[in-house]
């Protein structure tokens, strides 16, 4: 038996493809391969595989993680490559390592990189919008409106949302186009959309943006070690 | 991705990668001016199509050709539709992203009357025009197999031509010919009038229906003596040997049957005389173990799936079925892998070997009697007894087991509504044998469903001549059950009788009811299989805007003289067997299976290739 972890991208058709979808899809892949996965006991085996966070529909990635106990002695390197033979351009195994330690890879992510593209609805130049932005970074608070259903009942909650963003850089102004780059609180002890940050942009930095346009792609996942912030592998 | 204006509505609808294709293996070819393009059209959404073995197969078959692309189309839903039309988009083929006008041809496989409505939609979204008759040399080919195929009048004035029987035989043979033609005088007229000759091909507008005052149909034939009288169907004679591919294409998905598919055997003996499949499959012709073996381990390991299903009328009469379900069972059992056996018939089974097979995933069990009176069942020769349920049933529970589900159908020829509450009886009779066992051996909540669906008489059955039940009378019966089935443990379904009404109209309906067709599509009739889109209404008035009386075609008892709109396609089984079958029927006389001898069904006479 060994614990694997594995980083692997997803773009092209592959963003269309759920997380629930995915983990189905992985496991074919597997046994494509001819590789065998441990499986839970019990009246319906499921084999042991997780994913550190949800990707939303639409969003490529190049930093995607899972974990898998595999029931067979398989080298890393053998491993990637048995794999990719079974996979496409659109997703591919990038990385694979011994997993050390035993928390899931879940509760482990800590933060999620963006690169985040974004058409204005009025001209501006890179300095206009830096301008903006450093005086939104400047801000102590960012309220967010979580609304929460509870039988038929609505409710919503103020949260802060300022110290999920660790960073916000301007990358290009250009062809139309605003390219940031973001540094955002992801997984399960916190989690904010890039999507939300260019709403509170708009909301909170008078930005004239048009919400519709935005596209993500997740550059990659990171843990907290010792204080720093390293990726998972 | 095709084009950036499909990519934009993507997001905004439900379950996009139903339309992006690049699934494991999908075939994507490079296509150049010489390429034959031909597009699959399954005529409900993705899910549904892609569970469908038969797609599987003649997709992987074309595809082998070299100078042959064969793509996929899936009728889109509601929402994906919706956005279509309001951003111009044609409906594609999966693997090019091409529109469907671009292709050679666009098949459409029949499994399902109610789903006509979107093969016209699908046209329409294609922007190829409807009939055959406003088509033109630039325009693709429209044709159409599969079971419904056996009927083709409904769809007489769409489709250009036919298959009938089954497509592995006949499809490369047509793809064959349109090559040969291309390079010389081909033209629409031309192919056509070729391919009528080829055996198991129809060409509907080589063929002329006149009609009675009264209604019913008074000459069928074919407009020149050049073109047959009869069209008989085509069958796959060794079906050991026959092509099966050795990959399937793998959904993103979930599918309805997400997992492999071998067909273990093709057609039935049982002989059920509501059974039209039993008609039109026949003579039967099996597998044999070692190649089952073969295709299924070669499929598991190309697609990945962890369950294979072993595909079948009555998979149970296998001939060594248990022979096999052991074999499989050695192979897959450490690997994880889960086998089905979907129409099982547990008269016949061990429920040891059930138990050994679920092992690995467990589920229900499912039980068909059909009908709930062993009189009723004699009529249609189900040839199941109680005490085969009975005795299954107690064995299941004494095992572990406890949800059941039972089939029936309401609306059978000579049943009382003493037969209809036989199924009440029979699904309570079937939850007592549960709480008979000692309260501390029990395992699990019961948990019993009987299901009713309403009887449609179908082409090819000894039932073709008969009325089916009204609406109103289908109703009542439900209504009945409904009122009498109260136990928290016996839960029970029935179908919507309209549906069903209008399934019975087309399955026996003329070339009258093609324009029906077309007006109900005007009118915003698709997914009709699907109760949240079905509307009634809407269909009622496409009737009567043409003038023409649905009953006429669902509810008439029709006498033995009378000539049928698909009395020109001989599937090898005789009119007079049928007639024969119908009278043995009111007698409640049973026919036994033709593997323990020959029945005199006629089809041995037309094909070799059965046990028979
Ligand atoms: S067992 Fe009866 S219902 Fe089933 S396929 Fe055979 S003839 Fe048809």
């Amino acid at each position: 038996m060994k614990n694997m972890r594995l980083k692997f991208i997803k773009r092209g058709n592959m963003i269309y493809i759920s997380h629930l979808d995915l983990m189905r899809f992985f496991q074919r892949t597997f046994r494509r391969a001819g590789i065998m996965l441990r499986h839970t006991e019990g009246f319906n085996p499921q084999p042991k595989m997780s994913f550190a966070t949800a990707l939303a529909l639409g969003t490529s990635s190049d930093g995607e993680y899972m974990d898998v106990e595999l029931d067979s002695d398989i080298s890393s390197e053998a491993l990637l490559e048995k794999l990719n033979e079974n996979l496409s351009e659109d997703i591919k195994i990038v990385k694979v390592a011994e997993r050390e330690g035993k928390e899931s890879i879940m509760s482990l992510i800590e933060w999620g990189q963006y690169v985040v593209k974004v058409v204005p609805n009025s001209e501006y130049i890179l300095e206009e919008v830096q301008k903006k932005l450093d005086s939104f970074l400047k801000l102590e608070e960012v309220i967010e409106h979580k609304e929460k259903k509870k039988k038929n009942k609505v409710t919503t909650r103020e949260v802060n949302i300022r110290p999920n963003i660790k960073r916000v850089d301007l990358m290009t102004v250009e062809n139309g186009e605003i390219m940031m780059n973001m540094f955002l609180k992801t997984g399960s002890n916190g989690n904010l959309k890039p999507e939300v940050v260019v709403a509170k942009l708009v909301e909170y930095a008078d930005m004239d943006l048009d919400l519709e346009s935005v596209k993500v792609h997740r550059v990659d996942l990171f843990v907290e070690r010792d204080g720093k912030i390293v990726t998972p592998i | 991705m095709k084009n950036e204006n499909i990519e934009r509505i993507l997001l905004e609808v439900e379950k996009p990668s139903r339309y992006v294709g690049g699934e494991i293996n999908s075939i994507k070819k490079d296509i150049n001016e010489n390429t034959i393009r031909f597009v699959m059209g399954f005529p409900d959404v993705y899910e549904v199509g892609m569970s469908h073995l038969g797609s599987h197969i003649l997709y992987n078959l074309i595809n082998t050709v070299e100078d042959v692309a064969c793509e996929r189309a899936y009728a889109p839903w509601i929402d994906m539709e919706a956005k279509m039309r309001e951003h111009s988009i044609p409906l594609y083929g999966l693997e090019s992203g091409d529109p469907l006008s671009k292709f050679d041809f666009v098949g459409f496989t029949l499994q399902y009357e109610m789903s006509y409505t979107n093969i016209l939609n699908m046209l329409e979204l294609s922007n190829i025009p409807l009939r055959w008759s406003e088509r033109g040399e630039g325009d693709p080919l429209v044709v159409a197999g599969g079971p419904c195929a056996y009927n083709p009048e409904p769809l007489a004035n769409i489709v250009d031509f036919f298959v009938i029987g089954e497509g592995e035989e006949v499809n490369l043979e047509i793809l064959d010919i349109y090559r040969e033609m291309k390079k010389g005088e081909y033209t629409r007229e031309a192919y056509l009038k070729r391919i009528a000759q080829v055996e198991g091909i129809y060409v509907p507008k080589f063929y002329e229906a006149e009609y009675n005052e009264d209604g019913t149909l008074k000459s069928f034939e074919p407009i020149s003596e050049e073109f047959p009288k009869t069209v008989t169907k085509r069958i796959v004679e060794d079906l050991d040997s026959a092509y099966f591919p050795d990959r399937f294409v793998v959904p993103y998905i979930e599918s309805v049957h997400d997992r492999a598919m071998v067909e273990i055997f093709r057609g039935c003996t049982r002989g059920c005389r509501f059974c039209q499949a039993g008609t039109i499959y026949r003579p039967i012709r099996e597998r044999s173990v070692e190649t089952i073996m073969n295709h299924s381990r070669t499929l598991l390991q190309n697609t990945g799936y962890d369950e294979v299903s072993l595909a079948s009328l009555s998979t149970s009469d296998y001939s060594d079925i248990e022979g096999l379900v052991s074999r499989m069972m050695d192979e897959y059992k450490d690997k994880k892998i889960a086998l089905s056996l979907p129409s099982l018939r547990l008269d016949k089974f061990p429920i040891e070997m059930i138990e050994e097979i679920q092992k690995v995933r467990k589920t229900g069990l499912t039980f068909a009697p059909e009908a709930g009176s062993q009189r009723l069942r004699d009529v249609i020769n189900k040839g199941i007894q109680e005490s085969d349920l009975i005795e299954s049933t107690r064995n299941a529970f004494r095992r572990g087991w406890s949800t059941v589900k039972l089939y029936f159908m309401i609306g059978l020829p000579t049943e009382t509504d003493e037969d209809v509450m036989g199924i009440k009886e029979l699904a309570y009779k079937v939850k007592d044998e549960f709480f008979a066992i000692p309260r501390e051996e029990r395992k699990g909540n019961l948990k019993v469903t009987a299901s009713t669906s309403c009887f449609v008489p179908k082409p090819f059955t000894p039932y073709q001549w008969f009325p089916q039940d009204t609406v109103e009378e289908f109703d009542r019966k439900t209504l009945m059950l409904r009122k009498s089935i109260r136990d928290s443990k016996v839960n029970y379904n029935s179908h919507d009788s309209k549906l069903s009404f209008l399934e019975a109209v087309i399955a026996r309906g003329d070339r009258k009811i093609g324009e029906v067709l077309i007006e109900a599509h005007k009118r915003g009739c698709r997914f009709d299989g699907w109760s949240e889109h079905f509307n009634y209404e809407k269909w009622m008035e496409s009737f009567e805007s043409l003038g023409i009386d649905p009953h006429f075609y669902a509810n008439r008892e029709r006498d033995y003289e009378e000539l049928f709109p698909w009395d020109f396609i001989n599937t090898g089984v005789t009119k007079e067997y049928l007639i024969k079958e119908n009278e043995k029927s009111k007698m409640a006389e049973l026919t036994k299976d033709c593997r323990l001898g020959c029945t005199g069904c006629g089809v041995n006479n037309t094909f070799t290739g059965g046990v028979c």
